[in-house]
Parts: structure tokens; sequence; C-alpha cells
């Protein structure tokens, strides 16, 4: 990475942290039960969204499967770190060496995104290679089978019941930290050496493979990196909702997650923090008023699924306007007058950094 | 002897069902090579108008007929909303409206209608069974066949032998010289929509015919049979997604004889696995389509 | 009849046409030459249509059809017969002229008398009638795309490279074909590498290098007046030069 480069990274990490410290200091100043919770949710949907983002949006390839790694992270987080005592209650028939295993719910969460990352990398390999309709489907193929093997794996799941007595471990200061972390990581990868093959390679797959690529590989990688992310997104998430089932993570998680990518902008961190932000914010609004409409019964039936609706409608309104999202191709950068205030850098010019990012327009 | 009768008969009712929910969709893959995530909820709409006639005195028939009208006319406007606008700037963008519009549909549904589940009014043909060699089978086994050839006999027979049937040919392998020689871009793929629409309405009636009830989220299931079996027949060929077709139902009956029961509940991830395979090994399907082909 | 002004052709960030004009009067044959990447493909596609012209005009008999999509441009008389000899591979040969007059689908009559006609000329189709066409040599092919866009009853013929890949005695077909056309009161616009044997049958040429005229003017003028092969070997190193400046 140049310097140049490097500077332009950190100032869209100091930009892009914003909106979480943002989130963190007016959850504090209020100090609302609710807001603390949307916070929060903010968060780890931002680690989701850019777990997809460090695929979908660097290799141009949809991915389904995204979720289903979700919950593998959740359920292994969840599963570990489980007090002992909980165990023989919430999960019967679990394996007795599971049973005998309870770590911190902060290492689970690690060793959850690594489980996620360890089954995306023995199972995903030979998909890589396939493109377009081909690659959809099997990754769609893919959450299935996932979502069978949670609904049906009684002994570490649960069954298609609902899991209770996960620890409550996500506080908004965690779930802040992990999320400034993980935009870090997502910036870092973008401007990696398999981050910028991977970019080149959507762009033109052809020339990308006659200059030597190995396509499979790089995207393998990405698919890896951003399995880990959402499993510890999910494990996140497992130890903040503490009881949940596999119906969390299918269809309805993606459609949301990847509306979030898709309206704030697949081909850029910047979008997916974007994304979430915006797609967060609505959405917890729109339940809000869904369910006290419902509690303070003015209609005669409850209202479902209006927020989907919402994001639906958005969703296709931003794709028509703007196909690839809000911020499409290019990072929020710092204004060069500030950027010699930087911390750590000295001052280039943005130039250098923004022929990499030409490519990005789709 | 009759269990053998009986197997092919399920085999056949089954496969003739995935067969037309799988051309459904390919038509519309075959020409636009965009994967229409809103295919499911056709066969929804269809359920739901049956559901919603249920309570006027109309004939079975007509209610029928009513539900294929808005099946098509939910294809149709599926295509306007999401695939027109945004089918020329990136295929990712055509996946994501069609899976939002999808989403859209369902919760419509889900709003408007109810989230459990809706009995659909049946005629009483559905529910009679006739006794053949031995074997017991329900009426509508025999009728969902029966119509199932009928109306690939009758495909066929547009494909080949009216000009709109060759144009959707031509457009589904150079979509770009169909136009120069005069066919209409619109016109092509409203036309597979409408056909999508038309195979959906007819696979929601003997569907419901099967399990009775319609949910907002009856498509999911429908929509992965499709996936699976143009998977296995290959996306470019509608020959392929009709083979595609008996091949998954065979393959489901097949696995619901011989798989022990604990295993069974695993059936969705056995099958899907084995689309995981046959992708890697034939990327093209079993039955290979056009030789070439761009998009729009 | 046709009028092209200061057309502009882009793939993305890339200009194949930049700023050309022609024009073909009614009844003649024109010739647009020039290396490889000179834009003459992508200067016919624009006519028919294919491809969005990113600025200039393009006029016919008057009328400016530049964004008319491909299915009206055909309908006003323009058929193309594109490099790329865009049969349809799983099609019968007869299927592929059927769908060459759907635009006349209408006129029943009008087409079996068409379809006669094109048999007559390409005697090779009628044989091969019921075969797919994907199963065609590379010469039937051609004769099967132009007959495909004579069932059009066009006025006026693009014909982008009907020579390329083809035996030389194939190509001398070809070319006695294309003569015969214009008895039949077609106008054509034919893009070619085979200079000097374009050059003998059309009436007026333009040189295309780097998606700009180069030079135009009488087709026995510029076979006399210019020396083909270093009009050709000066755009091939000029071209190498573009080449460089895109990476």
């Amino acid at each position: 990475m140049t310097s140049a480069t490097r500077s332009s990274v950190i100032g869209t990490l100091v930009i892009l942290t914003v909106p979480v410290v943002l989130a963190l200091v007016i959850s504090e100043a209020l100090g609302i039960r609710v807001v603390d919770r949307i916070a929060t949710i903010f968060c780890i949907n931002l680690v989701l969204v850019l777990g997809l983002q460090v695929f979908m949006g660097n290799s141009g390839i949809l991915s389904f499967a995204h979720v289903g790694f979700m919950g593998i992270g959740a359920y292994a987080s969840a599963v570990l770190s489980m007090p002992l005592q909980m165990k023989g209650m919430a999960l019967p028939e679990l394996y007795p060496i599971v049973k005998a295993i309870e770590i911190s719910p902060y290492l689970g969460m690690v060793v959850g995104g690594l489980v996620a990352a360890g089954v995306a990398a023995a199972v995903s390999y030979p998909l890589m290679r396939l493109s377009d309709a081909a690659a959809v489907i099997t990754s769609f193929a893919l959450l299935v089978v996932l979502h069978t093997i949670m609904v049906h794996w009684h002994q570490m799941t649960n069954g298609p019941r609902t899991l209770f007595g996960v620890q409550s471990a996500t506080t908004l200061y965690i779930a802040a930290g992990v999320a400034i972390l993980m935009i870090f990581i997502a910036l870092i990868f973008r401007e990696s050496r398999t981050g910028i093959l991977l970019r080149a390679a959507r762009d033109d797959e052809v020339a990308a493979g006659a200059i030597g690529t190995n396509i499979s590989n790089m995207r393998w990688r990405g698919f890896v990196l951003s399995a880990f992310m959402a499993g510890i997104g999910g494990a996140l998430w497992a130890h903040f909702i503490t009881s949940f089932s596999p119906n969390a993570f299918y269809l309805k998680e993606t459609f949301v997650i990847l509306g979030m990518l898709v309206i704030g902008g697949a081909g850029t961190v910047s979008g997916a923090v974007l994304g979430a932000f915006v797609v967060t914010a609505a959405f917890e609004l729109l339940r809000l008023i869904e369910n006290s409409i419902n509690l303070s019964g003015v209609l005669p039936t409850q209202l479902v699924g209006l927020t989907e609706i919402a994001l639906a409608c958005a969703m296709i309104g931003i794709l028509i306007v703007r196909p690839s999202g809000i911020i499409s191709a290019r990072e929020v950068a710092f204004p060069d007058a500030l950027r010699r205030y930087l911390p750590g850098t000295h001052f280039t010019r943005p130039k250098q950094s923004r022929s990499a990012d030409e490519g990005g327009t789709q | 002897m009759s269990q053998l009768l009986q197997f092919t008969i399920d085999t056949l009712s089954l496969g003739s069902l995935y067969a037309l929910m799988a051309l459904g969709l390919v038509i519309v893959y075959g020409i636009l090579r965009l994967v229409n995530f809103a295919y499911g909820e056709l066969i929804m709409v269809a359920g739901y108008t049956l559901y919603l006639l249920s309570a006027s005195p109309v004939p079975w028939l007509f209610m029928a007929f009513t539900a294929v009208l808005m099946s098509i006319f939910a294809g149709i406007a599926t295509e306007r909303v999401a695939f027109r606008p945004v089918r020329e700037k990136s295929v990712t963008a055509v996946l994501i409206t069609s899976f939002a519009f999808s989403t859209l549909l369902q919760n419509a549904a889900l709003l408007f209608i109810s989230p459990r589940a809706r009995v659909v009014p049946l005629p009483d043909v559905f529910s009679q069974t006739v006794e053949i060699a031995g074997a017991v089978v329900p009426l509508r086994n025999i009728l969902t066949i029966l119509c199932a050839v009928l109306l690939l006999a009758g495909f066929a027979l547009l494909l080949k032998k009216t000009v709109l049937g060759i144009a959707l040919r031509a457009a589904a392998s150079q979509f770009r010289m169909a136009r120069m020689l005069g066919v209409p871009a619109n016109l092509v793929i409203s036309v597979a929509f409408a056909i999508s629409g038309f195979f959906a309405g007819i696979v929601a009636i003997f569907w419901l015919g099967r399990i009775g009830s319609v949910l907002p989220g009856i498509g999911l299931g429908p929509l992965l049979v499709a996936f699976i079996a143009t998977v296995i027949g290959g996306m470019r060929s509608l020959l392929g997604a009709v083979v595609g077709g008996y091949l998954l139902a065979f393959i489901d009956v097949s696995l619901a004889h011989l798989l022990p029961s604990n295993l069974l509940q695993f059936r969705d991830a056995f099958t899907f696995t084995l689309v995981i395979f046959i992708l890697l090994w034939r990327p093209d399907g079993l039955v290979r389509g056009p030789a070439t082909g761009q998009r729009t | 009849m046709l009028k092209v002004e200061n057309l502009d052709v882009r793939y993305g960030a890339i200009r194949a046409v930049n700023g050309i004009s022609l024009e073909v009067n009614k009844g003649e044959m024109v010739a647009l030459l020039g290396a490889n990447g000179a834009g003459k493909s992508s200067t016919l596609l624009a006519v028919a249509g294919a491809l969005k012209a990113a600025s200039g005009r393009i006029l016919l008999d008057g009328e400016d059809i530049t964004a008319l999509p491909p299915e009206r441009i055909v309908r006003r008389g323009i058929a193309m017969v594109p490099e790329t000899r865009d049969v349809f591979p799983d099609l019968t040969v007869m299927e592929n002229l059927r769908l060459g007059g759907y635009i006349h689908r209408h006129d029943g009559q009008g087409n079996s008398e068409d379809l006669a006609r094109v048999m007559d000329l390409f005697p090779i189709l009628k044989e091969r009638g019921e075969q797919a066409a994907g199963t065609l040599s590379g010469g039937e092919q051609q004769q099967l795309v132009i007959a495909r866009a004579l069932m059009s009853r066009p006025r006026l013929l693009l014909l982008d490279e009907p020579s390329l890949g083809l035996a030389p005695k194939i190509v001398d077909q070809i070319f006695a074909l294309i003569d015969q056309m214009r008895s039949m009161d077609i106008t054509i616009l034919l893009v070619e590498q085979n200079a000097t044997q374009s050059l003998q049958l059309a009436d007026r040429a333009y040189v295309l290098s780097l998606g700009q005229v180069a030079a135009s003017g009488k087709a026995s003028e510029i076979l006399k007046a210019t020396d083909i092969k270093a009009i050709y070997l000066g755009q091939e190193t000029r071209k190498k030069k573009k080449k460089s400046r895109k990476r």
C-alpha cells in the first residue's frame, strides 16, 4: 500500500467512524433504552453489512449465503459460552464434549467468526469459479443447506425451536468497537492486493485472467473473510438478543442486510456504512410506528410487513435511479484542506489513490 | 406391480408440476439471462386470487381461470417494476430488484390478507381417487399429468410453428440480432414473463390442489424446486427444464421411499448439495442450451 | 439517403468512433475501409441501432433515426448483416429466413414470394432448409445471414465484413452476389478489410482510421491514388500507439 493510499484509508476510516461514534454519543446523552437498543442494532448490522461488502462489493458477485454464516457464528458462540447449568435445560441433547465447555462470550465471538470462516473455507472453494446466475443460485443453495442443517441439528441448535439462555454480553460499546474494527478491516482489504485484483476481475474477468490472476483464489479469500465477519456479526447479535431460532438466519434477514448494502452502495465501504445507518434508522423507526399502531388497537387487525414493504420499495427505487447505490465507486474522502491534520500521515494529494478506484465505476 | 404403478404415477404427477415450475423460470432466464426471484410469488398471487374468490358464487373453473389470469398479470408486472427499469444497467441490480419485489408481494399478502394459511376452494374431482390395476390414485394426480402433457405439447407447438415462437427462440440465443430483424425487445420480454406467469398459474392450481391452502411464503418451495430442476437440467434449455423437473421428482419420490425418517428431514440439504455438485461438474446443466448468447 | 453526422460511439471509456461523417446516396454502393479497430463495425452497428451513439446524428431520408431502437430501424428499410455472422444456431435455415421476414409477417404472400426469390439466389439454402443453422459451413452461414437480411426487403443493406474468414473461392462468390444485389435496387454500405476487391465494386469509399475519416472519394480514385497497403501499415503503427495509451 502506498503512503497516499494509506493516508486516504485513514481519512476514510476517520469519517466512517463518525456515525458509529455519533450513535454512541447520542445514546449516552439521552440514556433512553430504546435509543441504546437501536444504536447497538445499528453497530451489529454494520458488522454484517461490512462482511457482505467485503465479498460482494469487491468481487461483484451476489451472495445469498452470508446470513447462513451469520447463523453459524451465532450458534457456535451461543452454545460454547452458555453457562454449564443452562445447557442441560436449553439443549438436552447436546454432545457431552460440548456440554463440558464453557468459554467467555467474547472468546465465543472470535470462535464464532473462526468457525464460520472455517466452514466457508471448506465448502466454498469450488463454488468460486462460477459467475453470474450459477454463482447466485449456488449461494442460494448454500443458504438453504445451512438453514436446513440449523433447523434439523437438534443436538446443537435445539432444532426449529427457539434457543434460550444465551449469555447477554453485547453492549453498545462492544458492538461499536467491533464495528469500527470491521470498517478498518474492510477498508484495508479493499486496498490490499487481493482486493484490488478482485475489483479488476469484477470489471473485466477476461482481462484479469489474462494477467495471470487466479480469480477463484482471490474470490475465495474474500469469501472466507466475509464469512468470518458474518460469524462475528452473528455472535454479536446472539449475545445481544439472547434467544433466537434458525428462522432468524434466512431470507428475511438476507433481504434486510442486502437492502442496506445495496441502498448504500455495494462497491464501497462508505456505502455499506451509510446503508446500514440509514436503513437501520428507517427500519427501526417504521417498526416503532408499526408496533405502536398495533398496541394502540386503532386498527381492527395487526399490521405486519409494512416495514419490509417500505424497504423493498426503497431498494427498487434506489436501484432504478442509481443501480450501484448511493455511494457507488469512490470512498468518501477527507477534504484536502484537513488531510494534513490526520494523525501519522504526511500530506499527499489524493490523486494516486483515486486512480485505483476509478475502475470501480460499473 | 401396483406399487410400481403407484410409484410411477407419483413420480410423473410430481414431475409434471416440477417441470412446469421449472419451465416458467427458465423461459425468462433463457431470454434475459436473469433469474426471477419473484417467480414463486406468481404462484402466491394465483393462490390468493382463488381464496378471495371463494366467497363469490362463480363456478370454480371461472375462479381458476381468473387465478391464472392474475398470475400472468403479476408476471408482466414483475417485468415492469423489477426488470425493465434496471435491465440494461446491471445484472446484480436486477437480481436484487426481483428479490425485493418478491419480498414486497409476500409482505403485501401478510399485511392485507393474513400471515396464516387460508383454505382455497377446490373442485370435488381433486379429492376423488380412482383405482388403476390395484393402485389407488388421487384423480388430481392423473389430471396433473394430463394437463402437463397437453401444455408441454402446446408450448412446443407454439415455439416451433408460430412466428412469435420462433422469435422467442431466436431471442434466447441472439437477442441483439433478433432485434435487428425487427423483433421488438419489449414484446419478447413481456411475452416471456406472461408465459412464465401462465405456467405459475397452472402450477398454483395443482400445487394448491395438493396442499389445500395458501400462505404468504408459499412461493419459496416452488421457487427452490424450479431452481434445482433448471440447474440439473440446464439453465439455458427449455427441454432441460422439463427433464430436470421429472428427474428431480424421481429423486424426491425415491428419497421419500428410501431414506430413513431421521435423515428424510435433511432431504433439502441433500438435494441442494446435489445441485452444487452438478453445477460444479457441468456448469451448464445436463442439457446444453443455445451455443451463444448475449444479454440485451 | 443515409447521412451520418459527427458520430461518436463509445464503449465505456474507449472511443471507437470519433466524429465520423459520411453519406450514402440512393442506389450507391459505398465501401468503408480501414484496419482492425478503425471503427467500421461500430459505425454500422450504430446506424442499425444496435449501439447507441454518444453524440452526432444519423439521418435516413432526412429523418433523424439516431435514437431509434434496432427493431424500429429495420422497419425503416435498413437491414444489417453483422460480421459475427449471427445465425440463430438452433433454428433451422427455414426458421432463420422466416424470422428475416418478421416485420412483414402479416403479408404471408409477399413473404413466400420473397422466400422463393431468395432460394433462387442462394440454392444451397433450399437444400439445407430443415438443417439447424449452426451446422452450416462458414460460407453457407454467410449466405444465410445475407438472405435473411434480404427477407426484410431492405432499401439499404449494411454488410459487415462478408468475406471474413472465408476461402478465396467462396469470397468471389459472395462478391458476385453483392454485385447482383445492386441490380435489385438495394443501396449498400459495405465494410471490408478486403480493400482491393471491394473498391472494384464500390462507387465511393471512406477510409477510416482511429475512429475518424482519413480519406474519402470515388472508389476508382482511392484505388489509384492511394497505396492501400501503406494506409493499412500506417494505421497499424498508429493503432499500437492507441493501445499503449489505453493501458
